[in-house]
């Protein structure tokens, strides 16, 4: 055969994707006398040359890297590579003018991209770059070859046999590209639309309230830009949907196509379509693949014993070609140009010579995985995989729907439940079944209209381009041998990820009868530049705001007082707890109100005497260990607290600062109102940042413990934010943020001891009277 | 007349016999051939317990009687022993209190003003009112309390004074108010040999400063046992103490004794051996053991904790220390000496719910093992019970728990010391000084209820003769992290134990076990 690209210059974009790299290693590697244009877009801190060094260490040059030598390989790239720097979806820069051929391989990725991003990539960037190709191929006075890469689901929800021809519809695309540009500006404008601002701000009020106006703010605007992205997507799909695509990303590549016959009509344009590609049959190994593609982590579900039902009809074709088959077609395709004006059309795929039912690619999946079974995860041996069931579209739907609903409701439910050890743990099982859930939808989501579509894609072009290859490098599909592709190449492939680690050593290991040893003691470093910022309900002592008023009211009371001291504070719980619910500030200001008309000096008193013992008692040793260890390496120890100043005398000689409620004191009596705002939520951390300038304090450098989801914006001045026996919502955030998370306890939590106290107290005060 | 100690070799017809295991208790069979040391039958109390005292004040041990010592114008100190004096604490009315309220006459008779009571806890956790209103009871409380009858602070810089040193250099610092009496009178309650005569005042009011020379590994290695006085490195410091500052302020010395009976009706059958136990003992142990293993922790803690002993009071002795404490000393042995021959290779113990230092609060692992390798290991004359190198077999839950307001320290000294080293010498040489000096740690002693920052050491000192003199330690029933912690190994049954302590003491060793509560000294022979 003589080599159609020999001397020729080819322009390649999309060198990074699946097919793209194919394509490069074999221009690289099969014709010794081609030049290669990539275009590669820059990535922050990378620019496109050191992405296309980084791309040689690929997998895919391999083999060719060991056939020819490493500087052999890097000499041959320096010298038939050149790099166009270029963002196509943004503007195209100026072509060199010796371009003959163009491979337009790169596209968008996602199947469901908002609907402006789709048109963008897949249409506007295929018109820019193939106007600028024109203008370089009239600077060199040649007319280039323009191969362009499409997908044989362009042919929308069609049924039947679909011939290579140009697609039968009348749409106009560039009243589609005008309309999916508007519609990101309409859909911007209304989502600033008051009353839909509102609602967002309200669910993120629900939300983050607890952590301030700012996380709220912040939250209302990450909203809004997701339900922008959202109806985009909707704007997308449903456009798709109502012209007879099942995508936007099909329609957009549709619509590309015709974009690129329109714009190259005076030059050669041939259209290749493959169908599902998958790994290599033969070049440039046998199972070379790039990641995950569209089958794959169905087989990957299967064989971790996940997949237990799909949606699909065991009749119906799943079209998969090996990539080295498309790269092959791509080639051959390049190498004949069709005359100016009348472009040839390529399907790439296996549905009519050589269809595989769902049924069959199924069975051999089976049969690869009995034979050669998944090692488990946990080393507990290998996976068995569970049988599939087939299930009807709607059957699947519905099934999935509900999943997603309890998972939902699950998720809620715990968000209002009280934090503790057991919910946090349900919380962590909640997570891992949701990610279970998301895969299998976006598996749904992926596979529906591509699975099995009951289509054949007519190939009687690419036959043709067949002949012209030899016999191991052909893209003909009749050469696929299902069951070998599948059960020795494809799952080997795909699965070898998981195989690659050798199983563990397993020798046999000490147990600790005596449980866990324990960790050495935490040595910090001594720094006096720092600082360890504390919370203290909750987060130093197990009780709160309405606790220890309780508790100063029941000590000083006579037994038989009680009932009369607790009711009225227990009356009112539920109406504090809505405040509270609402704005911390509020609660306290309300709560404090209690304290009108009490005398200072007694209430002083009283805290020192009694309630000391009662914060001291349900302090936990872990939280004072720590505030020492911090003391012991020099930080500086700072208590942020809601509560009044009285009440946490007893724990001041911990701290170095200590910002507490004052109680405004008129003539020796309280006004039942604060001398100050009391500090919550984001003034805390306002006045963290301002206190720590001052002191010179580095908060990169410094600590910070908090239990409630309040406590986040404190915790995210410092560097080192530690949640204490967090509440739901902090888990999840401290759990996403990787913040450190510590359990504390003790015996702290025993309120029995302490009513004994209390009353020993009391039946001794009334005795003393 | 009172039955005398008794050793029992445990044959055929031997019932199972009880042992204490922390908040409950079993019955255990032994094997064949162990030897139960059961203490004295609980002694007679004495039947008009105000005109002993009355007498022993009037007619003083080497002493003008004590009304002659009282004079108006005169300083007057009454030191008490605190909380952890008797075991468990007394029914009311204390016997502490009926001696004070007698002392107190006497001194309004002589028209004494300037009286002042300070309890002697030394670095023990300050008492509560209500703690202090039981020892004194609540006439004397009523008139005294806040300001003339206080716990002692032994880190009141200006309220010590230092009255010197002995001739082997020990400082001895004492309360101010105490060293400028012209009088102190010691109401004490000797409940085992260890206590009393010397210790009272050089330890009860003392400082860290003054406590360090005898608080410390050396000295109680070499106190064979500390409770054989005449044995012991430790009284030899107490007495040079003693009699130094004797030089600059006399002391009165009341010492009382009280007899075994430590259960309160309906569980005075566990006092009897337990082959005297009628059917109606039978049934009550099978209910209460069964109620007790039953009942929430909390509701447990709290009827073990609220038990107060009706002892009787065998004696009360005053005057001159060293005379008053040897009538004292004989009064104990009369009530808890028993002979035993010879040594074993194994002693086995059954640690009760109570020691010294948890007295209304939480009985952690650190004074389990206190209890097991310090006091009770130390109930010995002459010879240890067990032999060099024998192993011991202690049981108790030994659960890692904490009281956070009286044992702060303890919870530090449990997660950041023993986590480094058990060894005593090494955590006295490596943490005892940053322990004792801890700011945090004073505060709580002075300002809360906590122990001393220091006392979880002298806790572990305590047990340093038994750990070098023991091949083994096996605990029965313990927590294994706890035990792994302290360096000991924890079995789930005596047969365990047996068979674990098998590797120390070969597999036909010679078995003792200590029958107690009610107290036991063996005098080993």
């Amino acid at each position: 055969m003589t080599d159609g690209l020999a001397g020729r210059t080819v322009l390649l974009t999309g060198v990074t994707g699946f097919i793209g790299q194919a394509l490069l290693e074999r221009v690289l590697s099969g014709h010794p006398d081609t030049r290669v244009v990539a275009v590669l877009r820059e990535r922050p801190g990378m620019t496109a040359e050191q992405r296309l060094d980084e791309l040689i260490d690929k997998p895919v040059f391999w083999s060719w890297r060991e056939r020819v030598g490493d500087d052999a390989a890097r000499a041959t790239v320096r010298e038939r590579v050149r790099v166009v720097t270029a963002d196509l979806t943004d503007s195209v820069p100026e072509l060199p003018d010796d371009i003959d051929v163009v491979i337009h391989g790169a596209s968008i990725v996602s199947f469901d991209p908002p609907i402006d991003d789709a048109f963008r990539t897949n249409v506007v960037g295929t018109v820019d770059l193939y106007d600028a190709v024109r203008r370089a191929g009239e600077r060199g006075g040649k007319k280039p070859h323009i191969v362009h890469v499409s997908t044989a689901y362009v042919a929308g929800s069609k049924k039947g046999i679909v011939a290579e021809t140009s697609l039968q519809h009348d749409i106009d695309w560039t009243t589609e590209l005008e309309c999916a540009v508007e519609a990101r500006r309409a859909v911007e404008r209304d989502s600033r639309r008051p009353e839909v601002l509102g609602r967002l701000r309200a669910a993120a009020l629900k939300e983050q309230g607890k952590a301030g106006p700012t996380a709220v703010a912040a939250d209302t605007e990450q909203r809004r830009r997701k339900e922008v992205d959202e109806r985009l997507i909707a704007y997308g799909r449903e456009r798709a949907r109502s012209l007879g695509w099942p995508d936007v990303y099909t329609l957009t590549k549709a619509l590309g196509e015709r974009a690129a016959e329109q714009t190259a009509h005076d030059v050669p344009l041939s259209i290749v379509r493959p169908a599902i590609v998958e790994s290599s049959l033969r070049h440039p190994y046998p199972g070379w693949i790039d990641g995950f593609k569209m089958a794959d982590p169905l087989i990957l579900a299967y064989g971790q014993g996940m997949l237990r039902a799909l949606a699909g009809i065991p009749d119906g074709i799943v079209d998969i070609i090996p990539v080295d088959l498309v790269v092959n077609a791509l080639l051959a395709a390049a190498a004949t140009p069709p005359e100016p004006g009348s472009p040839a059309y390529y399907h790439v795929g296996s549905g009519a010579r050589n269809p595989l039912t769902l049924q069959r690619l199924i069975e051999l999946v089976q049969e690869y995985f009995d034979e050669h079974p998944l090692p488990g995860t946990d080393g507990r041996g290998a996976i068995r995989p569970r049988d599939v069931t087939l299930l009807s579209e709607g059957r699947a739907d519905k099934m999935l729907g509900t999943a997603e609903r309890a998972m939902d409701f699950a998720e809620k439910a715990l968000l209002m439940l009280p934090s503790g050890d057991r919910t946090r743990g349900w919380q962590r099982n909640l997570y891992k079944q949701g990610r279970e859930v998301r895969m299998l939808r976006r598996y749904r989501d992926l596979y529906g209209a591509y699975g099995a579509a009951e289509v054949v894609y007519a190939d009687s072009a690419t036959l043709a381009l067949d002949a012209s290859l030899p016999d191991d490098a052909g893209c003909d599909s009749a050469v696929i041998d299902w069951a070998y592709y599948l059960r020795d190449v494809h799952c080997a492939a795909v699965t070898a990820a998981f195989r690659g680690v050798p199983p563990p050593v397993r020798e046999p290991k000490p147990i600790l009868t005596a449980g866990r040893p324990a960790p050495p003691p935490i040595v910090f470093e001594e720094r006096a530049d720092v600082a360890a910022v504390f919370d203290l309900d909750g987060t130093i002592v197990a009780s709160d705001v309405v606790e220890a008023h309780l508790w100063a009211r029941l000590l000083d009371a006579p037994l038989k007082a009680w009932p009369q001291t607790m009711l009225p504070v227990l009356r009112s719980v539920p109406r504090y707890l809505r405040t509270e619910h609402r704005d911390r500030g509020e609660f306290l200001r309300e709560f404090v109100q209690r304290y009108e008309g009490a005398n200072e000096a007694e209430l002083r008193r009283l805290a020192q005497e009694r309630l000391s013992d009662v914060l001291l008692r349900r302090a936990w040793p872990q939280a004072i260990r720590r505030i020492r260890r911090h003391r012991a390496a020099g930080h500086r120890t700072v208590l942020l607290t809601g509560a009044v100043d009285v009440f946490v005398e007893p724990l001041r000689t911990l701290f170095d600062d200590v910002l507490a409620a004052r109680l405004r004191v008129v003539d020796g009596r309280c006004t039942g109102t604060f001398e100050q705002p009391p500090l919550i939520g984001e003034a805390r951390a306002a006045w963290v940042r301002a206190w720590a300038q001052k002191e010179g304090i580095d908060l990169a450098g410094s600590w910070a413990y908090g239990d409630h989801y309040s406590d986040r914006p404190v915790l995210e001045q410092v560097g080192h934010p530690v949640a204490v026996n967090p509440d739901a919502r902090l888990y999840r955030h401290a759990k996403r943020q990787r913040w450190s998370i510590a359990d504390w306890d003790g015996d702290s939590g025993a309120v029995t001891t302490l009513l004994d106290a209390a009353l020993a107290g009391a039946s001794q005060k009334g005795g003393a009277r | 007349m009172s039955r005398p100690g008794l050793v029992l070799e445990v044959d055929e017809r031997t019932p199972p016999l009880l042992v204490h295991e922390g908040e409950g208790f079993r019955l255990e069979r032994f094997p064949l051939g162990t030897r139960v040391i059961y203490p004295p039958d609980s002694l007679p109390g004495i039947r008009d317990v105000n005109r002993r005292i009355e007498d022993a004040l009037l007619n003083p041990l080497g002493s003008e009687p004590l009304p002659e010592l009282l004079h108006s114008g005169m300083r007057l100190t009454i030191v008490f022993d605190d909380l952890s004096l008797p075991l468990p604490p007394m029914q009311a009315p204390d016997v502490r209190q009926r001696v004070i309220e007698q002392v107190l006459e006497m001194a309004a008779n002589a028209g004494v003003d300037d009286v002042e009571l300070l309890a002697g806890n030394a670095l023990h956790r300050r008492m509560t009112p209500a703690e202090i209103k039981h020892i004194v009871g609540e006439r004397v409380f009523n008139s005294f309390w806040p300001d003339r009858l206080r716990n002692h602070d032994a880190e009141d810089r200006d309220n010590l004074t230092s009255l010197g040193q002995t001739r082997h250099g020990e400082d001895v610092e004492i309360n101010s108010r105490a060293a400028q009496s012209d009088l102190i009178v010691y109401v004490n309650i000797t409940l085992v040999a260890m206590s009393g005569g010397a210790k009272s005042v050089s330890v009860g009011l003392a400082s860290y400063k003054s406590l360090r020379h005898h608080h410390n590994v050396h000295t109680l290695r070499h106190s064979r046992s500390f409770n054989d006085p005449p044995n012991s490195a430790m009284h030899h410091s107490y007495e040079r103490m003693h009699s130094l500052l004797s030089e600059s302020v006399r002391v009165f010395h009341i010492e009382c004794t009280v007899n075994n009976d430590v259960f309160p009706s309906p569980f005075q059958f566990l006092n009897k051996r337990e082959w005297e136990w009628t059917l109606k003992d039978q049934a009550k142990f099978l209910a209460g053991k069964r109620a007790n293993d039953l009942a929430p922790a909390g509701a447990r803690h709290r009827v073990w904790q609220n038990m107060r002993a009706p002892y009787g009071v065998t004696g009360v002795h005053a005057g001159a220390t060293d005379l008053v404490h040897e009538k004292t000393l004989g009064n104990v042995h009369r009530q808890q000496l028993t002979e035993v021959q010879g040594q074993s290779d194994v002693l086995m113990l059954g640690l009760p719910y109570l020691c010294p230092y948890n007295v209304n609060s939480v009985m952690n692992p650190i004074l389990v093992y206190s209890l097991g390798l310090g006091y009770y290991f130390n109930m010995y004359k002459n010879k240890p019970l067990v032999r060099e190198g024998g192993a011991l077999i202690m049981y108790h839950p030994m659960k890692a728990e904490f009281h956070p307001l009286h044992h702060p320290s303890y919870i530090d000294f449990y997660e950041e010391v023993l986590t480094q080293t058990i060894d005593p010498a090494t955590i006295e040489t490596k943490f005892e000084e940053q322990y004792a000096t801890d700011p945090w740690y004073i505060h709580l002693y002075r300002n809360s209820y906590a122990y001393h920052g220091v006392h979880p050491f002298y806790m572990w000192y305590w047990g340093a003769h038994a750990l070098s003199h023991l091949g083994d330690v096996i605990c029965v029933g313990a927590d294994r992290r706890v035990a792994s912690r302290f360096g000991f190994r924890a079995a789930s049954t005596l047969a365990d134990a047996l068979e674990m302590a098998g590797e120390t003491v070969g597999r036909s060793p010679s078995l003792t076990y200590l029958h107690t509560p009610p107290m036991t000294l063996a005098d080993v022979r």
